[in-house]
């Protein structure tokens, strides 16, 4: 069944505002501007094709989603693998390595995934272990869209997937950037920054008050307490979503040795 | 009729299709009374008759009403005044068959002329209105209404004792989103009425080219005391009109300062002005004029308890959808608004010392226009030729079009008393002896 989505398009400013209500569970928005109600539309439906495709790859929640067919699976023996999805985990092996282990899809022990090359297949070393792409599958959307509305020309708009992982592309129409602010889930009203973003993408990590304890150090196996919120602004809109998950949980030292292997713009820290 | 005179006409009932004259004509009279001589029967009755006029006056806004008066079906130009050679021949040039004058007096003796078109400088509005009533003409006559209080209550007096019709070139009063838009206030979607706020700014010298020094007060009259009160009673005159017609009410007093900040090349009016206006109920009229910044270009702000309504633009935004919009929302309703700001990321963002970002909602489905209130002469759709079109049609009935004269009358005295207020520096309450029976403080 096709996701709640809708659009609208403003003549008067050119502007398109595309939204899909429920896709890999959040909400993805895009305004799109200068280019005419047809091609807007256009680029939205394919989009949107994208994440439909994405979320049924790598949607955990999704009982028919790869990932999920995995996760009930690979405890019992070696999975096979589409090609993208084989890519992902191996990316995410790059990742896991890259942030001295901080970044962890397994959220345990990323050694508990053992990698087949010949057949492109992957099993799990016990029961418990799983695979969240949670801190990930946003960031690979962001990526795979963001080679769309290049290949479509676009080039003025504003994603917004889920209200923490935002691509700007060009700038607003009247301002020469994107101008994207944090408020303090602390402090109604104080808002903690704002950045001007232009051709890059951006992602914030943080606790709110509603926090769930989503953030586990995988060497403490504990959940962060701390109260504090992380954002990053780089070109690769997947860098930004794996270092903002990393960066919650990882001390002076680590972040500043993981930061070195990655082009990032700038990295804002608050602490509550 | 010509191709061109059947769209016309279909615009002029369009016109009054889209302000729902048909289906609410009494609830729409309630709020602009001047539309009752501009119903479809009436446009019937003049089908083929045709008002024939005179323009006294035909620089760069003469002009302007020439090039509406030719797309008019029942309008026809039959002479052109004015005392500047280079405007009387481009007027000429797009009405060859107009005779020409360059003594209004003689215009106005000619039996061929119903009505006549004064768009002179501010200090010939009262003389040639006067005169051309006793005259027995139609008179249709720019804005501001006259450059001082006595030759308004004179103007207004033998209004008042004549037969004729008198229009003052308000056309805000025929601008479909401000018909809608004071409707809307007026059915309470706002709330009570707690103030307004307008201003206009631009970023230019306000000049013309002069080709000869001896001709500078008569080109760029507007700069000077003799013929203008400047912002005042150029630019404030439309947008004081409209707060008193929001709030149906006329100020009691107004406090303000001038100044020539930028342009001091001469000009003896200011180019810098601020003032509030104060109603007998306690609202207030915060006015702003700058030609030296055009950030803020212009506005008209109607404040209500439960909401603003902007009628410059054509867009009102409700108290209680301040907060809690989606990003992408506000986001929207900046570009809507021609505004940069951010885009709250991860949580609402609410910032108390900054302005908020409100959901935008037209006054008017669909297109329509906005006027950047940069030009000089006039904008496209702005009412003014709606206006001028119903002043044709009452050429030919002879009705007088109600409270036009009024409200052109109490914005005019507002303007020349905020612009005494600013040079006696003083707080200056409205004059007893210049009270009109239609003014409500």
């Amino acid at each position: 069944m096709d996701e709640p989505c809708y659009f609208n398009y403003f003549e008067s400013s050119k502007t398109f505002h595309g939204a899909i209500r429920n896709i890999m569970g959040t909400r993805f928005d895009i305004v799109m501007l200068g280019e005419s109600r047809a091609q807007s539309a256009a680029v939205f439906m394919d989009l949107k094709r994208e994440l439909r495709r994405l979320d049924s790859l790598l949607n955990r929640f999704d009982d028919e989603s790869e990932i999920s067919k995995l996760n009930v699976r690979a405890s019992s023996g070696f999975v096979p693998l589409s090609a993208e999805v084989w890519a992902i985990l191996c990316d995410c092996k790059r990742y896991h390595e890259i942030t001295d282990g901080l970044f962890d899809v397994t959220k345990d022990d990323f050694s508990g995934i053992l990698f087949r090359e010949g057949d492109r297949s992957v099993s799990f070393a016990s029961g418990k272990t799983t695979v969240d792409l949670g801190g990930y599958a946003k960031g690979y959307a962001l990526l795979r869209l963001q080679q769309i509305l290049s290949d479509n020309n676009v080039g003025q708009c504003f994603v917004d997937f889920g209200n923490s992982s935002i691509l700007g592309v060009g700038h607003h129409p009247f301002g020469d950037s994107w101008k994207v602010s944090m408020e303090n889930p602390y402090r109604r009203g104080e808002t903690v920054f704002e950045i001007d973003i232009r051709d890059r993408a951006l992602s914030v990590s943080g606790n709110r008050p509603e926090y769930s304890g989503h953030i586990i150090h995988p060497a403490t196996k504990k959940a962060t307490d701390e109260r504090k919120a992380v954002c990053v602004v780089c070109k690769n809109p997947l860098d930004a979503e794996v270092l903002t998950t990393t960066l919650m949980i990882a001390g002076d030292k680590e972040k500043n040795d993981i930061l070195k292997r990655f082009e990032v713009d700038s990295v804002y820290e608050y602490k509550w | 009729m010509s191709k061109k005179e059947k769209q016309v006409d279909a615009g002029l009932r369009q016109f009054i299709k889209d302000l729902g004259y048909v289906a609410g004509g009494a609830a729409l009279l309630g709020t602009v009374p001047w539309l009752q001589s501009f119903t479809p029967d009436k446009l019937d009755e003049i089908k083929k008759e045709k008002a024939r006029i005179g323009l006294i006056g035909v620089g760069s806004r003469g002009q302007y009403h020439i090039h509406n008066l030719l797309e008019m079906p029942h309008a026809k130009i039959v002479a052109l005044c004015d005392n500047y050679e280079p405007n009387l021949k481009a007027a000429l040039e797009l009405c060859p068959d107009a005779k020409t004058y360059t003594d209004y007096k003689k215009l106005i003796e000619a039996k061929d002329i119903d009505g006549v078109i004064v768009a002179t400088p501010l200090n010939w509005h009262a003389v040639i209105t006067l005169d051309s009533l006793s005259a027995g003409k139609h008179v249709f006559c720019e804005k501001a209404m006259a450059l001082t209080m006595e030759e308004c209550k004179a103007v207004y007096e033998a209004y008042k004792q004549s037969d004729r019709v008198l229009y003052f070139c308000m056309q805000r009063m025929f601008d479909e989103k401000y018909i809608k838009g004071i409707r809307m206030i007026r059915s309470g979607l706002l709330g009570d009425v707690v103030g307004a706020r307008c201003h206009w700014f631009r970023n230019n010298d306000w000049r013309r080219p002069v080709p000869s020094p001896n001709l500078e007060k008569h080109i760029n009259w507007r700069l000077y005391r003799e013929s203008s009160c400047g912002l005042m009673t150029e630019l404030a005159c439309h947008q004081l009109e409209v707060c008193n017609w929001a709030t149906a009410l006329t100020p009691k007093s107004v406090v303000g300062i001038g100044d020539i900040v930028h342009w001091k090349d001469g000009r003896e009016v200011y180019d810098s002005v601020s003032l509030a206006y104060h109603y007998g109920n306690g609202v207030k009229i915060t006015y702003e004029s700058l030609i030296a910044n055009k950030f803020n270009g212009m506005e008209e702000q109607i404040l209500g308890s439960k909401g603003t309504l902007n009628l410059a633009t054509g867009m009102y935004y409700l108290e209680d959808e301040a907060e809690g919009n989606s990003a992408i929302e506000q986001l929207l309703a900046q570009i809507g608004d021609k505004v940069f700001s951010a885009v709250p990321a991860a949580g609402a963002s609410w910032r108390p010392e900054t302005k908020k970002v409100y959901k935008a909602h037209p006054v008017i489905k669909g297109k329509f226009n906005v006027n950047d209130g940069m030009s000089m002469i006039g904008a496209e759709k702005d009412g003014s030729d709606e206006m001028l079109s119903s002043f044709c049609q009452a050429c030919i009935t002879g009705e007088k079009g109600r409270d036009i004269v009024e409200e052109a009358y109490s914005a005019t005295t507002l303007c020349l008393l905020g612009d005494r207020a600013m040079r006696e520096q003083r707080c200056v309450e409205y004059p007893e002896e210049f009270k009109i029976p239609f003014m409500k403080f």
